[in-house]
């Protein structure tokens, strides 16, 4: 009987969404906003990637807010799954796997940091290269099982690099602007060097969410045992 | 009525959302119902970019100095999705988190035994008799109140 | 004012820094937390008292609207905005070990995102808050750390979950007709919002932000939780976190969604709420979940007092809100050793009559007892429903009233509980800590204070209603920020 409510339910919201969204044109947005952003945002923000525009300079404090999120899930993993459990020293992987991941452990570090800190000229940015990040020290941790993450090192980079976005934000209000406003010299469009703080956003932003998700998932990963005294 | 590919992209992505939203409701797996989560959470996302799809538009991405190739996509919904899937990670990965506890506390992902051993273990914190438990069996006298653990309730 | 952001950074900031400081200095990590939601309380204070004319928009950033995100701070936010870190400070985990740590790092950023989502002046910025405060309850919920709380804090996570799929949902399609997340600018496009879509939006939003709100249909989770979870965690989410959530409903309705019908859906889901959560609390066995569905009721009651039009609908909103942000964590904090089952607790009045007495004063507010200000919020609520005519705010009117016999009943057998001779050979239970008692009775003074000031009070919270029931001042402090910027 539930089932059949919620079976009805669910036929229900199907039914009004797609009127819904049957009324919208699609390819035709009102651009309100976005219109505005195309116009003034390389002059403004100086960044040739008007998401990272929109993401660290109009939006930044939608930024900070992920970070935070991203942090208090962290935390939060940390916090339900107990204090570090007991490596399980299991069989070993294949050597194929171990020289396999070591090989892929320098690659893959220089392949987020470059999207992380080419954000704001191409697709990509802090997030992304910072998941590409995570991985690779993630990596070697699946192919050796029986090995631990040092946690203290993770947690040191993960809580400066926030700190450092947030100093950064509170340098602008200190300079007399508002909190989070861009500022240092917006520079040669489309250069390395180009569109003030965004950069240095980006690479905080990187780095911890790489060491935060490569913490999380080495948690995620550590078998259940009698916790650590 | 609009064009049939919007139409298809906008069914496609309502469909993710309802049959996670249904798989939410339905599942009696506590595993599979984080899966329903992030399928919801795509359809969702999905929703979202469409909003700022244009015809013949380019990326917003200035390739080519600072003047724009031509009409550009809205980078708005672009930004928002990346913050919302960011998000979803954060809370799936809690969720799983949550997963494993439950599973080494009760031994069980069943979403009725888990139920049940949650009225129980909160009645039995409490010091009450589950309601419709045998503790009180109908029909016959009813059984001196039970005393109630006394002293503090373990913080 | 542009030092307002530092009430949502500030918190941020300590969050992210107190494992590390904890690692260096113990003392260090004890001061990082209550330092800096004191540094919080001050920036609050400094701000209302330099706000000068009904409401000011920062720009976020140095972004004018629309483009950018912009905080709207008018006396009612700002009132919330200062709610937020002394309610936390009360009720601040006084903690040690890694794990206290971890659990005020979650209690900061608990006190930053709300102090967010009391600020915030758009869409989806209020989303993201939404969510950060989210994540942070979730793992607090876990923090008596038993299975019961991870079972039940799962189930909340799902909940709350798909509540957030739903919302963002309707962001998607506030979007998709307007191309704008600012509120102000929101309520300058009320052509293209007051259709059916645009309803739809918003009950979307309704659902979704709800959740926190204790609304119905999706407050499942609360007794659950509130009786897993340790009374000062409950206390938190009970008192000041779901207050926030029915904060940005208002906001939403008031300056947004101005259409009638999105009125009556609150009405009508603030209506049901009542009902459900009083006769459910009436039906409870033990302490901790009969306060848990009496504040489903008592939101419920908030709830129906937003959905009156005009500014006695705010004023009594705004006073039963924070009526209930007083009593709620109190009685909390006095269930703490209290929480178990209510047949227990026969002479505990004896062993604590200062607790006891406690629970009778805010039982009296609660229930609407002149001259205690529980009674005024409770008279404006009833003033403001009879003042709107329609059969449909008559009927809710009469359910207020027999909610609030059932209210009496149930808590006042609570009470002469309390005092009643104990069972032979049965102790009842111990005396709260101190640290509870006296934060309880902090807040008992806080309310016969209200009686004391019933009248400037009363005159603060009109002026408050009348600035914020009307999108105008909202929207020409947007719009003066643009032309002057």
């Amino acid at each position: 009987m539930r089932n059949l409510a919620s079976l009805l339910f669910i036929v229900g919201l199907a039914f009004l969404l797609l009127l819904v969204t049957g009324v919208f044109e699609f390819g035709n947005p009102p651009m309100r906003v976005g219109q505005g952003i195309q116009q003034v945002g390389p002059q403004e923000v100086g960044a040739a990637n008007l998401v990272t525009a929109v993401v660290l300079g109009y939006r930044g404090i939608d930024t900070l807010g992920e970070l935070s999120i991203l942090f208090a899930a962290a935390t939060a993993g940390g916090f339900v799954l107990g204090r570090h459990r007991l490596a399980r020293s299991g069989a070993e992987a294949g050597f194929v796997l171990r020289t396999g991941a070591d090989l892929l452990f320098p690659l893959l570090l220089v392949v987020g940091l470059y999207i992380v800190l080419h954000g704001h000229l191409t697709p990509g940015g802090g997030f992304q290269g910072g998941v590409i990040i995570a991985t690779a020290f993630f990596v070697p941790l699946l192919a050796r099982p029986g090995a631990a993450l040092d946690h203290r090192w993770l947690a040191l980079v993960e809580g400066l690099a926030g700190a450092a976005f947030i100093a950064i934000g509170l340098l602008a209000l200190y300079r007399g602007g508002e909190f989070l406003q861009p500022f240092l010299e917006k520079g040669d469009f489309g250069s390395l060097v180009s569109a003030g703080t965004l950069p240095l956003l980006y690479l905080a932003v990187g780095l911890k969410v790489g060491a935060e998700l490569a913490g999380l998932l080495a948690r995620l990963a550590e078998p259940a045992g009698e916790e650590a005294a | 009525m609009s064009d049939p590919i919007g139409q298809v992209l906008f069914a496609g992505a309502i469909g993710l959302v309802v049959i996670g939203i249904g798989g939410i409701v339905l599942s009696r797996h506590l595993f599979r119902m984080v899966l329903a989560l992030v399928i919801a959470e795509a359809g969702a996302n999905l929703l979202l970019v469409l909003a700022g799809f244009r015809w013949d538009a380019f990326a917003p991405i200035l390739t080519q100095g600072v003047a724009a190739p031509g009409p550009m996509v809205d980078p708005v919904p672009q930004a928002m999705v990346l913050t919302a899937i960011v998000i979803g990670v954060g809370v799936q990965a809690l969720a799983l988190s949550l997963v494993i506890k439950v599973w080494e506390c009760y031994g069980t992902l069943d979403l009725a035994e888990v139920r049940e051993r949650l009225e129980a273990d909160l009645a039995g914190q409490a010091g009450v008799p589950l309601p419709g438990s045998t503790e009180r069996p109908a029909g016959e006298r009813p059984l001196p109140p039970a005393t109630a653990p006394a002293g503090e309730v373990r913080q | 004012m542009s030092s307002i952001t530092l009430m949502v950074a500030l918190p941020l900031l300590a969050a992210f820094v107190l494992p590390l400081a904890a690692r260096v200095a113990r003392p260090l990590g004890w001061l990082v937390g209550p330092a800096t939601l004191v540094a919080t309380i001050w920036v609050g204070l400094e701000a209302w008292r330099a706000l000068e004319g009904p409401a000011v928009t920062i720009a976020l950033g140095g972004f004018l609207p629309p483009l950018g995100i912009v905080f709207h701070v008018d006396e009612l936010a700002l009132v919330f905005a200062l709610a937020v870190p002394v309610a936390t400070l009360l009720l601040w985990p006084w903690d040690d070990g890694e794990e206290g740590v971890r659990r005020q790092s979650l209690t900061l950023l608990l006190a930053a995102s709300c102090a967010g989502l009391a600020l915030s002046g758009d869409l989806f910025n209020i989303y993201v808050f939404y969510e950060l405060a989210a994540v942070a309850s979730y793992g607090l919920a876990t923090d008596r750390r038993t299975a019961a709380g991870f079972a039940a804090a799962f189930r909340y996570l799902m909940l709350s979950a798909l509540g957030s799929v739903v919302a963002l949902v309707g962001v998607a399609l506030v979007y998709f007709l307007t191309g704008t997340l600012n509120l102000a600018h929101l309520a300058t496009l009320q052509d293209e919002l007051s259709n059916p879509i645009g309803l739809a939006a918003f009950l979307f939003l309704l659902i979704g932000f709800g959740v926190k709100a204790e609304m119905f249909p999706v407050n499942a989770w609360v007794p659950e939780v509130y009786a897993a979870a340790s009374r000062r965690v409950s206390a938190l989410l009970a008192g000041l976190v779901s207050k926030l959530a029915v904060l940005v409903l208002v906001r939403m309705l008031l300056v947004v969604f101005e259409q009638p019908e999105a009125r009556v859906a609150l009405l009508v889901l603030g209506t049901v709420g009542v009902l459900t959560g009083e006769f459910a609390a009436w039906r409870a066995k033990d302490m901790a979940r009969m306060l848990a569905w009496s504040s489903i009721g008592q939101l419920g009651l908030v709830l129906m007092a937003f959905s009156i039009s005009g500014t006695a609908g705010v004023a009594a909103g705004l006073a039963v809100a924070l009526h209930h942000l007083v009593v709620k964590p109190a009685l909390f904090l006095l269930a703490e050793r209290w929480g178990g089952a209510i047949e227990a607790l026969k002479g505990a009045g004896r062993r604590s009559p200062l607790g006891a007495a406690l629970f009778v004063l805010f039982a009296l507010s609660l229930v609407g007892i002149p001259p205690l200000p529980g009674f005024w919020a409770k008279y404006l609520l009833l003033g403001g429903l009879a003042g709107e005519g329609t059969s449909l705010y008559l009927a809710g009117a009469l359910v207020v009233l027999v909610a609030t016999v059932v209210e009496a009943n149930y808590l006042f057998r609570t009470a002469a509980l309390l005092y009643a001779r104990p069972e032979a050979g049965t102790q009842p239970p111990a005396a709260n800590s101190p640290l509870a008692l006296g934060t309880a009775t902090l807040l008992g003074a806080v309310l016969v204070a209200g009686v004391v000031w019933v009248v400037p009070l009363g005159a603060g919270i009109e002026r408050i209603a009348a600035v914020a029931a009307d999108p105008v001042p909202y929207v020409a402090s947007a719009l003066a920020l643009v032309q002057g910027g």
